[in-house]
């Protein structure tokens, strides 16, 4: 009896971390780090508009709605917590992706101005801002990429046939990713360009 | 009927994955990291290249941190951005934790070049400086059509850059990382390692009897040790003692309550097995030789930083 016993507690753990207890740990955490980058390298970005604004200012004074766009976006994205309990609240999640998207859009606004100046554009300090910006757009891609692989393991991982009766249990839901949708706000990033025929910018979203 | 439900979920989206994996855009693959200078468009001459990787080497004994050149002909349909995260991410280029690797990829055809920086320069080569050494260095001799002088005078740059920065100081000999799971796994003060072999012992020998299964679990316990360590005194030794505490296992416990078998059981494998792991701290030198002939990445991630630029 003893013997059986210790047999079943046994079976009991091992098919416990079969149905995927452990897996499920282990993507959830892998989410939350990859979410984190997602939102450092954003707070990143928010951290370079006040220096960019100012930047510009300098030289294009009279573009005030643009540079009052952009910095009201900015302070929209702010006021916004990114705790990873965003996560499992689909709406926060929309209002977060929203309000980068319109900064994203606010800042891509501001570059198409930025085209009419050339002495801003051939500024040492607004060019530096300029790859700072570039750089950080491009962390942001990595980032969301990352994150999107990552939300699909999970979510893969908890709806695949014995994880899932694990995942029901102990209640763990799927995953908000970046949708179509969100894409399409988003995908206007900030247009970068110091070629002497400028490119035309396709036109601000809204 | 319900039952079989959940069952063809599963399958199908096994099905999905794999249609949606076979399915992936046909990009252009990363090629295998047979040095630090990877030349697709025979640009650059064998002494060139024998040249710069020369130069490259002497700055991973120097500093430890890892420089590649990767030069393809396209990254169609992908930007150079996404084309050279993901060569960084599949050579891991630069230290493992230190991530002090740096990429600087030439899309010759598409007249675009990048240089992709792991987070561990991130500090020293920013994007800024990136940026500078392609727009200053390296654009204005592709320009002219010099691209081995661009890509040399180049490096010069991202070297003194990478001087300029301290860095922890290379390790003289790696060890082996592929067996850090088992061999934390055999680490006899690892709950889950006493959790595993006793339960093991516990099933082979309901299983098979006392004398049998006994003899089974220390074999699977020193093959274990064997495959992870090398050796095979060492693994012998462990198997000794598993198959000694399965055997005895259960007649020590005869006389006293279930819930102290496993404590007893358990006590007896550390003490006994503790000595045989210390004296296994000789397998890292009896490991992998490490041969510098063949270059490949340390295992250096990387997150986007960088600069791209174009001629």
């Amino acid at each position: 009896m003893r013997k059986f016993l210790t047999v079943l507690a046994t079976l009991a753990t091992l098919s416990l971390t079969n149905c995927g207890y452990n897996a499920i740990q282990t993507n959830d955490e892998q989410v939350k780090a990859n979410w984190s980058e997602v939102v450092n390298q954003y707070q990143r970005r928010s951290d370079l508009v006040p220096n960019l604004v100012n930047s510009v200012k300098g030289f294009a004074q009279q573009e005030k709605d643009v540079l009052l766009g952009v910095t009201n976006a900015r302070a929209k994205v702010g006021s916004i917590q990114a705790t990873p309990e965003v996560l499992n609240d689909p709406a926060a999640f929309q209002k977060f992706q929203q309000a980068q998207g319109e900064l994203s859009s606010a800042l891509s606004r501001l570059l198409v101005v930025t085209e009419n100046y050339p002495t801003l554009k051939s500024d040492a300090l607004f060019r530096d801002l300029m790859s700072q910006l570039e750089g950080t757009e491009n962390r942001i891609t990595v980032a969301r990429n990352r994150y999107i692989k990552s939300v699909q393991d999970y979510n893969v991982g908890i709806r695949t046939f014995p994880n899932n009766l694990t995942a029901m249990v102990f209640g763990y839901k799927e995953k908000p990713n970046f949708t179509v949708d969100n894409e399409k706000a988003i995908s206007t990033a900030p247009k970068v360009d110091f070629n002497a025929t400028p490119t035309p910018t396709p036109a601000p979203a809204k | 009927m319900s039952a079989a439900r959940p069952l063809i979920l599963a399958l199908l989206l096994c099905w999905a994955q794999l249609v949606l994996t076979t399915s992936a855009r046909a990009d252009v693959a990363v090629p295998p990291l047979t040095g630090r200078v990877v030349d697709l468009t025979g640009t650059l001459s064998s002494s060139d290249i024998a040249a710069q990787s020369a130069r490259l080497q002497d700055l991973q004994r120097r500093k430890g941190s890892q420089i590649a050149v990767l030069i393809v002909p396209t990254t169609e349909p992908e930007t150079i951005e996404q084309f050279s995260i993901r060569a960084a991410e599949t050579w891991k280029i630069g230290r493992k934790k230190i991530d002090d690797g740096a990429l600087l990829v030439v899309a010759k055809n598409d007249r675009k070049l990048r240089i992709e920086v792991g987070y561990g320069l991130e500090g020293a080569l920013t994007d800024v400086t990136a940026r500078r050494i392609i727009d200053e260095t390296i654009v204005p001799r592709f320009k002219s059509g010099d691209f081995s002088g661009g890509i040399a005078a180049g490096i010069t740059r991202m070297i003194g850059v990478i001087d300029g920065e301290p860095l922890p100081v290379p390790a003289p000999e790696v060890s082996h990382e592929s067996n850090d799971l088992l061999l934390s796994f055999l680490n006899p003060l690892n709950p889950f390692t006493l959790f595993f072999v006793f339960a093991v012992g516990a099933i082979s020998r309901g299983l098979l009897g006392r004398l049998i299964g006994s003899v089974v679990t220390g074999g699977v316990m020193g093959a274990l040790a064997w495959y992870a360590l090398g050796s095979i005194g060492i693994a012998a030794l462990a198997g000794a003692v598993v198959s000694a505490i399965t055997f005895f296992a259960d007649s020590l416990s005869a006389a006293n309550q279930n819930y102290q078998r496993s404590h007893r059981g358990s006590g007896g494998w550390s003490s006994g097995s503790s000595s045989g792991w210390s004296g296994g701290g000789g397998w890292s030198s009896g490991g992998s030789s490490s041969s510098d002939s063949g270059f490949s990445g340390g295992g250096g991630s990387f997150g986007g930083g960088g600069a791209s630029g174009s001629w």
